[in-house]
């Protein structure tokens, strides 16, 4: 008769019925999306500091510090993220979350990027501009016992003191006392 | 812990027997732990090692590089790794060229796969390889001659100007970026030679998909973001090439990873396996026209991608491995839904295997076609699923043994006919050894942290790691420099099969030629296009491949 | 040209859905390849939306543009590109082809579309819209907004930022 192994393939059709619809219609329907899902980061502006720890270690430097003027700039562009969340896991004071947020389509570019807008910090003794941010320098008084003169000074400017300190103490240095 | 030595006394009896046959020649014989035996010879004895060790030894060529160690030594020198499965020992014969002038003589009559490796030394290094026929292999046909993107004089960001669109050269009918329904292809073509409905030869005119990872990863990336560069070298079996680069650091370090970090490492690579087999199933079902076949394996296929999510947080380029261990951790829950899923996946495909070996248009047209006999399978070293299909036993995981393998029992599939089907029937075996192997670790798994201590890398040592991919072997060389790698080589599983399509396609008629393509699993799962030219009229003509696959008539209906 | 560009925009209108995607992989490690085949998959099924694959660019509305393109397939993509019938539409999926990716500024890599329409425009191909899709790899809902974004279905929601941290 009929070579029963010819209707073997049939068994398909049990299948594709066991199986049944199981699209997920999107967007109708939610995503598939897990708990764990790694999406765009974002910055908390109140907590950033400015200190770079991100920038260094992002992979694809989605993540850029740009001067302008008196100003430092944390530049987030979205387009060459590769969603790895390094940048959550260093930062100093956890600044950068990870959210769940991939509808990121659009059709102009620079609505890519994200930015942060910092204070830079000039020396207080001449003027020297510096590195840090004055966010870095607030943190840095709020954890460790400097005042915040010193550290607002600049590293010339602190050699300068700490070499006239050793002076003054050797009696190499006269200085004019104020009345 | 460093990935399992091989015995201390297999060591001395292979160290003692080179001794022996290479005394006069070889300056020293060396072992070395985490990489294997070194063999330093002169430049001019490079074939007489090489027969020694190929051919004498029986072992398989693995992959050469070449580096230009001219800032530390002053000179170019390049490394030929060869394996012994039986022990699990590398064999790294190393040698020296001049720096103004490096030039070295080939050694592909005696070892066939080393043709593609000469070329790339030759392409990005500038190391001319004597007695044979050099041509431009990796770079671009435009890019400027005489500069070598891997020495260490080049900016890994130059930017010679670019070409404009090609003029004239052929013209006619030519969407050299073709696709091909459904679309998995990859910019690189085939070009096949026929007469009439025959195949005579083949060429790969390929490497459109060339990144300069290398040398970005010397250059611009530090030790712990290479990972990250690491993972997307393949969207398919990225994961692979994360772990095989940390474990070669770590090899070259001696950093030793806790337990716990390289039994998720082992737990997330056989996810990988799954969902890449089940990935190649669909697409050899679509070859073959029984797309039912696609969108069900594709089906089961995305509960894998959702566990993924779930254990790592990314459906894909999971971003959880570090050197000296894995970010993520699994817990209770996490792994409840493993083993449902595992189950699930097991139960359905079960099933779905049943009705495709059934279906008679599958079966005739994959078995019998692109043979692949075993001494040819020999001599180009294939590696992977292609192996195991041609009756070599080869797997990493038990001749070389990394990560969690040691704790776990499994079979490897081995059939002897080395045509297509054999290679799908390996392919759906391991799938069944994968969800063994993830019950068996998860049952196994020991508590502790997930990240090594204070990690130290010093500068100048050699590391090689090898790693199972879905496709076959993959092994990274790191020699390690100062807060980043020196020299990191990648030789992806696929570069070591495709010279062997030479073989497979001989003889074989046109429409064979899709399947059998697809069969070695190139990484990007096919040819989008393929050139057929005619060698009696000498005529071009460009088919797509799906006009390719509808030659042998309509597929199966279901 | 101001005419041309009109009747262009009212081809777009027409295009609200069905529209025929041709598939480009310009160099790309092809994760967002098989998101995009993903899509076609029970799961997602775009093709209830009457999305289907084409096998050649003379017959697409909308190119889905994947990878950074690198040297090697230039001058390919550039052809590709002009067998595109206008209204020329461009979706770039992922963070290779939005921003160069991870390999930005290697030598081989030209570096994302942003790149490759300077070069576009020195050979006299225009694009009529394009859209950008940044995800590593681009989850195939994305991808899918991504297409309602371009046809105008949808407004896109991320928007640039500028916050002083005080």
């Amino acid at each position: 008769m009929y070579d029963m192994s010819l209707l073997k393939p049939l068994k398909l059709i049990r299948i594709a019925r066991r199986a049944g619809v199981v699209t997920v219609r999107y967007p109708y329907q939610p995503p598939l999306i897990t708990d764990e899902f790694r999406g765009r980061i974002v910055i908390d502006a109140k907590k950033c500091i400015g200190c770079g720890a991100c920038v260094n270690v992002c992979p694809s430097n989605a993540l850029t510090l740009i001067d302008d003027g008196d100003k430092r700039i944390l530049n987030y562009f979205i387009g060459r993220c590769i969603y790895c969340g390094r940048c959550a896991d260093v930062c100093p004071v956890n600044a950068i979350t990870i959210s769940k947020e991939f509808e990121l389509a659009t059709d102009k570019i620079e609505n890519l990027n994200s930015r942060v807008v910092h204070q830079k910090s000039t020396c207080c003794s001449c003027g020297e501009e510096r590195v840090a941010t004055e966010k870095m320098i607030s943190y840095v008084v709020s954890r460790v016992p400097v005042s915040e003169a010193y550290a607002h000074m600049g590293s010339n400017c602190r050699k300068r003191r700490f070499v006239e300190g050793l002076m003054l103490g050797r009696g190499m240095l006269h200085v004019e006392t104020e009345k | 812990m460093v990935d399992v030595e091989p015995r201390l006394e297999d060591v001395e009896k292979i160290r003692k027997e080179l001794e022996v046959k290479l005394g006069n020649i070889a300056r020293r014989i060396e072992y070395v732990s985490g990489a294997g035996l070194i063999v330093e010879v002169p430049k001019d004895s490079i074939r007489d090692t090489v027969k020694v060790v190929h051919d004498e030894l029986d072992a398989y060529l693995r992959v050469i590089a070449g580096v230009d160690e001219r800032p530390i030594k002053g000179v170019f020198s390049s490394y030929y790794v060869f394996g012994l499965d039986n022990i699990g020992l590398n064999i790294i014969i190393t040698t020296y060229m001049d720096s103004e002038n490096p030039s070295i003589s080939t050694i592909a009559d005696i070892a066939p796969s080393a043709d593609w490796y000469e070329l790339e030394m030759y392409d990005l290094l500038g190391i001319r390889v004597e007695n044979r026929q050099l041509y431009r292999f990796v770079l671009p046909e435009d890019w400027p001659e005489g500069l070598y993107p891997l020495r260490k004089d080049v900016a890994h960001n130059i930017r010679p100007p670019p070409t404009p669109a090609e003029k004239g050269v052929i013209t006619g009918p030519r969407i050299p970026v073709g696709p091909y329904h459904p679309a998995l292809h990859e910019p690189e073509y085939f070009e096949l030679y026929v007469e009439g409905e025959r195949v005579v030869d083949v060429r790969y005119n390929g490497f459109h998909v060339h990144r300069g990872i290398e040398k970005l990863g010397e250059s611009r990336f530090t030790y712990q973001q290479v990972p990250f560069l690491a993972e997307r070298i393949c969207g398919i079996c990225g994961f692979v090439h994360s772990v095989c680069y940390t474990q070669a650091v770590e090899n070259a370090a001696k950093i030793e990873v806790p337990e716990r970090a390289e039994f998720i490492r082992s737990i997330i690579l056989e996810v990988e396996r799954l969902h890449s087999h089940l990935l190649w199933v669909g697409v050899a079902c679509h070859l073959l026209g029984y797309d039912a076949g696609f969108m069900h394996a594709w089906r089961i296929r995305e509960k894998t991608m959702v566990l993924a999510e779930l254990l790592t947080g990314s459906r894909k380029t999971y971003g959880i491995n570090l050197i000296g261990g894995v970010r993520k951790d699994i817990n209770r829950d996490k792994i409840d839904t493993v083993l449902k899923t595992i189950k699930w996946v097991e139960d359905e495909f079960r099933k779905l295997v049943e009705v495709i070996t059934s279906v008679p248009q599958v079966v005739k047209r994959a078995s019998g076609t692109g043979i692949l006999p075993r001494h040819e399978a020999r001599r180009y070293s294939v590696v992977g699923p292609v192996a195991r299909a041609s009756g070599l036993n080869r797997d990493v995981r038990k001749d070389y043994p990394y990560a969690a393998y040691k704790y776990v029992s499994f079979k490897v599939p081995v059939y002897t006919e080395g045509d297509n089907l054999a290679r799908l029937l390996v392919r759906v075996d391991e799938i069944f050894e994968s969800i063994n192997i993830i019950r068996q670790l998860l049952d196994q798994l020991p508590s502790g942290s997930i990240m090594a201590e204070d990690i130290e890398i010093p500068e100048g040592k050699i590391g090689v790691s090898s790693v199972e991919a879905p496709r076959g072997e993959d092994i990274h060389l790191v020699i390690t420099g100062k807060g980043r790698p020196y020299r990191w080589r990648v030789r992806a599983p696929t570069y070591q099969n495709i010279p062997a399509l030479k073989v497979m396609l001989k003889d074989a008629p046109l429409a064979d030629a899709p399947l059998t393509i697809a069969s070695i699993d190139p990484c990007f799962s096919c040819t989008d296009r393929v050139i057929v030219v005619d060698v009696s009229t000498r005529k071009r003509k460009i088919i797509s491949l799906r006009k390719l696959v509808k030659l042998e008539g309509n597929g199966c209906m279901i | 040209m101001s005419k041309q560009r009109n009747e262009l925009l009212e081809a777009l209108k027409a295009l609200k859905k069905s529209v025929w995607v041709f598939h480009l992989n310009t160099g790309s490690c092809n994760a967002c390849d098989i998101e995009i085949l993903d899509v076609l998959t029970p799961y997602f099924d775009v093709e209830r939306f009457g999305i289907k694959l084409v096998a050649s660019p003379r017959h697409a509305d909308l190119v889905l543009l994947t990878g950074p393109i690198t040297r090697k397939t230039l001058p390919k993509v550039v052809n590709t590109l002009r067998a595109v019938p206008r209204p020329r539409l461009v979706l770039a999926i992922g963070a290779c082809a939005v921003g160069g990716g991870i390999w930005y500024d290697s030598y081989s890599v030209i570096g994302g579309v942003e790149a490759l329409k300077k070069v576009l425009e020195e050979n006299g191909v225009e694009i009529d819209k394009l859209v950008y899709v940044p995800g590593c790899p681009a989850r195939p809902e994305a991808i899918i907004y991504g297409v309602a974004v371009l046809l105008g279905l949808v407004k896109p929601k991320v928007k640039a930022e500028v916050i002083e941290a005080k």
